[in-house]
């Protein structure tokens, strides 16, 4: 095998495994960066590769069409000559050979391969779970089957209170559905966010008819032929005909664990998206990485890491210079209200509540050693777009006067004459 | 119905002509064209990465700006009170034929 140079094409096309959000932007990325090569873009999927973000928002909505928002036109992958195999996976990686064994037994050759296939839900294991009526949500398969399924008046048990959870209870009640929530923790989004986050949605679930029960460990689903109920550990029985887990995700790493590379929980990639094998790369849901933050190893489930890496990828193949990434930002919509966060908070942050939850608009901003390390807009953005420059630059702030909304986030920075370095001066803005 | 022209002025100041299809935003024209827009939410009005510039007299005859795009433009590098838009915002319509786009700069 040659050896591989960036920037230059050794005949063979970029494999890219997975169409989703973010093997869609790698194959776009090395277009825009002028890679002339071939692109061959395997997808697990029949349809145009699709935004999963609105299936369990807009699509879920009665009277919202079934059709999905595509990330980019049909046309758009002949018109950049990108070969998208529709319905194919990767069944195996040859390294030595540089080989993808397909789905359909064909064999193809590689220059450099990217492993961006993505997550599936977190499958439930109690008894039960493989009855009729129990739905996960990944795909917009998924979706279309659960918006069939909830009909007004159906009994829907939601296992699990986080982003997917949270927003299949919001469209179910709005659809007119009983809706209960069985969450393990004490809060929804516990993982994710602050308590007064929490108990805000908390009660806007609760005023839109939603029931919750915590630290409900389930311990079985039971039904004669189909789901009928939910069964927790202190015995309770929950009525339900329809049921959806929401309990995370895992990464779709089987290929490139059987190929060699090195996984735990997600492909291990470098800054640059690079495996273990220079020649492949891992991007998205899939891989596990040291945050450029503190260092610690993590996933990031959300498009901005799926657009980020994807970039960086194709910059690398090119041999170009990346884009700076964006600051990690997640976003969710429950019952019209949008939480949209900036950073990624950690359990023992220090917490500023900006505004007051009772009149349905506020920011959550968590500091780190005194530094923005992270931001929860609720119901309003004024605060999200000053937080990302203030958590890039790793600014301090003054909690007292952050405590204050009507003191704009950037004018919080403490007037200490001896905070001059240039990363202050750049937060100013 | 046929595709509008469109002029990009891009954030070294060249201009650009492409076409903006019907069944296209603004901002996926843009985007489709490999035009450096990066768009990560995906078109809806959370990110304020496809921020563009319209001209007065363009900006004025456009629909009024939602509560989350105007925070999100406020905040944003550059911001005109009349003249800046979330181009995810602004769907295919024959009146924007012919317009022209400044994209607004990186932040």
């Amino acid at each position: 095998m040659p050896d591989l140079q960036p920037g230059i094409n050794n005949g063979q096309p970029v494999i890219i495994v997975g169409a989703g959000h973010s093997g869609v932007a790698v194959a776009a990325g090395l277009r825009t960066r002028g890679w002339v090569g071939g692109i061959l873009l395997l997808d697990g999927e029949k349809e145009t590769p699709y935004e999963r973000p609105p299936l369990s928002k807009e699509l879920l909505k009665s009277g919202a069409p079934d059709e999905s928002t595509v990330l980019r036109k049909e046309k758009f992958y002949q018109d950049k000559r990108i070969e998208r195999l529709a319905g194919i996976t990767a069944e195996a990686i040859d390294r030595q050979s540089r080989t993808v064994v397909l789905s359909d037994g064909s064999r193809r050759g590689y220059d450099r391969l990217v492993v961006a296939t993505g997550s599936r839900a977190r499958p439930l294991t109690v008894p039960g779970s493989g009855l009729p009526g129990v739905h996960a949500l990944r795909t917009r398969e998924d979706a279309l089957d659960l918006k069939r399924a909830l009909v007004a008046g159906t009994r829907v048990a939601i296992i699990g209170a986080g982003y997917i959870g949270l927003e299949v209870a919001a469209a179910a009640a709005a659809r007119g559905c009983k809706v209960t929530v069985l969450e393990l923790q004490d809060r929804v989004m516990s993982r994710v966010t602050s308590e007064p986050v929490s108990r805000f949605f908390e009660q806007l679930h609760e005023q839109n008819g939603i029931r919750f029960v915590f630290g409900a460990a389930v311990t079985a689903i039971e039904g004669q032929r189909r789901a009928e109920r939910v069964v927790t550990a202190d015995g309770t029985v929950h009525p339900a005909d329809v049921v959806l887990a929401g309990i995370g995700v895992l990464p779709n790493q089987e290929v490139a664990t059987e190929a060699g590379l090195e996984c735990r929980d997600g492909i291990l990639v470098d800054g640059e998206g690079r495996t273990s094998d220079s020649a492949i790369y891992a991007t998205g849901d899939v891989t596990r990485f040291a945050s450029p933050v503190d260092g610690t190893s993590q996933r990031l489930e959300c498009i901005q890491n799926a657009q980020a890496q994807a970039d960086r990828v194709a910059a690398h193949i090119t041999g170009q210079q990346p884009a700076e990434p964006e600051i990690p930002w997640f976003w969710t919509v429950q019952h019209g209200v949008r939480l949209q966060t900036a950073g990624v908070r950690h359990p023992d942050d220090d917490v500023i509540v900006r505004g007051t939850p009772a009149v349905g608009k506020f920011a959550v901003i968590y500091l780190r050693d005194g530094r923005l390390a992270a931001v929860d807009t609720v119901a309003g953005l004024a605060d999200f777009r000053p937080a990302k420059k203030l958590i890039a630059a790793g600014a301090l702030i003054d909690p007292a006067l952050a405590a204050d909304p009507r003191i704009p986030l950037t004018d919080t920075i403490p007037n200490d004459p001896s905070l001059t370095d240039a990363d202050l001066v750049s937060a100013r803005i | 119905m046929s595709n509008n022209k469109l002029t990009v002025v891009d954030r070294e100041g060249k201009s650009r002509d492409l076409e903006w299809e019907p069944d296209q935003t603004l901002m996926e024209a843009l985007r489709d064209n490999d035009l450096p827009v990066l768009a990560s939410c995906g078109g809806t009005a959370s990110c304020a990465t496809c921020h563009v510039f319209l001209a007065d007299e363009v900006f004025d005859t456009l629909g009024e700006r939602s509560e989350d795009e105007i925070e999100l433009l406020v905040e944003a590098e550059g911001y005109r009170e009349c003249g800046s838009r979330l181009s995810c915002q602004l769907d295919f319509t024959k009146d924007l034929d012919g317009v022209t786009v400044t994209l607004a700069p990186e932040e």
